[in-house]
C-alpha cells in the first residue's frame, strides 16, 4: 500500500530526496505502524519527537492505512 | 495615548476598552533571543501595561544575525538591560520589568505569579518543562514556540486544555545540539506568538489552541496539526 512520509526540520537529512513540496511516497506492505515506516525510511526513532498522522497527533504504534500521511518532527529547541 | 495606538483602535472589534484592557495586562516573556526579539517589541508597542523579561545572558556577536533587538554596541551588555533600554525608548508609556536570572525551579512560581500570560521564547526543553509545570500549577496560559534551521512551530496552551507535555511526550530525545537558525524564521514565529498574545489578552479571534502551527521556509509553507489532551500525560493527566 502507499503512504506518504513528510520529514520536517533536521529530520530532512534522512531523506535528502524528499521533494520540497510534499512527502516521500512509500510503498510498504501492511500491517504497518508509524515506527515501521520510519525504520524503513531510515529515520532513527530516537530522533523523532512529534508524530502526526493525517494532521492529527499520533504515536509510534499507530497503525497506518493506505493513503495515510505521516509527518515527523524532531525535538525543536531553538529560541 | 489614543494617537499612539490609532491603527489598533481602527481594527474591527478593537475599542478604547480593548486598549485599556491591554494597558492593565501583565505579560512575561521568558527568553530574549531570536523569538523574544520579535515578541517583545510588538507587545510593548501594542501597549501591554507590564512586560516582564526573564533573561540572564549577555549579548554576543553571534546573536546579532537574528536577535535584532540588540545593536553591535550592546555586545557584552546583559540582554535584559539592553532590551529594557530599547523597549523603553519604543514605548515610554508602559512598564518594562527585567528579571536578570534564569528561570529555575526555585524562582519560577514566584516570577510567573505576577503575570497574566507567559510567552515561551526559551531555547531548551528543560526550561519548557519547567514552564509547563509552573503554568499548570498556577493555571497560567502560555504560548509555546521553538525554531531550528528553516523551521518553526507555535501553539497556544490554556488552563484545562492539553499541555506542552501532551504534545511533546512522544519519545524523549535529548535536545539537539545548537542548530543554525535563519534569522527571519525566528522573527516570523515570534510575530505569530505576539499575535496570539494580543488575541488572547483581548479575546479576539480564534487561538492556536489544540493546534500546532508550523512553518517550513524551504517549501515555503505553513501546516497545521491538531492535538488533544492526553489522559495519561505524566504532567497534566493520570501520569
Amino acid at each position: 500500500m502507499q503512504v506518504e512520509l513528510q520529514l520536517f526540520a533536521t529530520l530532512r537529512k534522512y531523506a535528502p530526496d524528499q521533494p520540497l513540496d510534499k512527502g516521500l511516497v512509500m510503498n510498504v506492505e501492511p500491517p504497518l505502524t508509524v515506527s515501521i515506516l520510519l525504520e524503513k525510511a531510515g529515520v532513527p526513532l530516537d530522533k523523532v519527537k512529534i508524530i502526526m498522522v493525517n494532521n492529527r497527533h499520533a504515536g509510534f504504534d499507530q497503525e497506518l492505512a493506505a493513503g495515510d500521511r505521516v509527518a515527523a518532527f524532531p525535538p525543536v529547541a531553538g529560541g | 495615548m489614543t494617537e499612539r495606538y490609532a491603527r489598533q483602535l481602527n481594527l474591527p472589534h478593537w475599542t478604547p476598552e480593548t486598549q485599556q484592557h491591554l494597558a492593565a495586562a501583565r505579560v512575561l516573556v521568558v527568553g530574549a533571543g531570536g523569538l523574544g526579539s520579535a515578541v517583545l517589541p510588538y507587545l510593548v508597542a501594542a501597549g501591554i501595561g507590564l512586560t516582564g523579561i526573564v533573561e540572564d545572558d549577555r549579548v554576543d556577536l553571534t546573536n546579532l544575525q537574528r536577535q535584532v533587538l540588540y545593536d553591535t554596541q550592546d555586545i557584552g551588555v546583559p540582554k535584559a538591560e539592553a532590551a529594557s533600554r530599547r523597549l523603553a525608548a519604543l514605548n515610554p508609556d508602559v512598564e518594562i520589568r527585567s528579571h536578570r536570572t534564569r528561570l529555575e525551579p526555585g524562582n519560577a512560581a514566584a516570577i510567573l505569579a505576577g503575570y497574566d500570560l507567559v510567552v515561551d521564547c526559551t531555547d531548551n526543553s528543560a526550561a519548557r518543562e519547567l514552564l509547563n509545570r509552573t503554568c499548570l500549577n498556577l493555571e497560567k496560559p502560555w504560548i509555546h514556540a521553538a525554531v531550528s534551521e528553516y523551521f518553526g512551530q507555535v501553539t497556544t496552551l490554556l488552563p484545562g486544555g492539553p499541555c506542552w507535555q501532551c504534545l511533546s511526550g512522544t519519545g524523549a530525545p535529548a535536545d539537539p545540539p545548537p542548530a543554525g537558525i535563519l534569522g527571519p524564521v525566528a522573527g516570523l514565529i515570534g510575530s505569530v506568538q505576539a499575535t496570539e498574545a494580543l488575541k488572547q489578552l483581548t479575546g479576539t479571534g480564534r487561538l492556536l489552541v489544540e493546534r500546532l502551527l508550523v512553518w517550513d521556509a524551504l517549501l515555503p509553507g505553513w501546516a497545521e496539526f491538531s492535538y488533544r489532551r492526553n489522559p495519561d500525560c505524566w504532567a497534566c493527566g493520570r501520569g
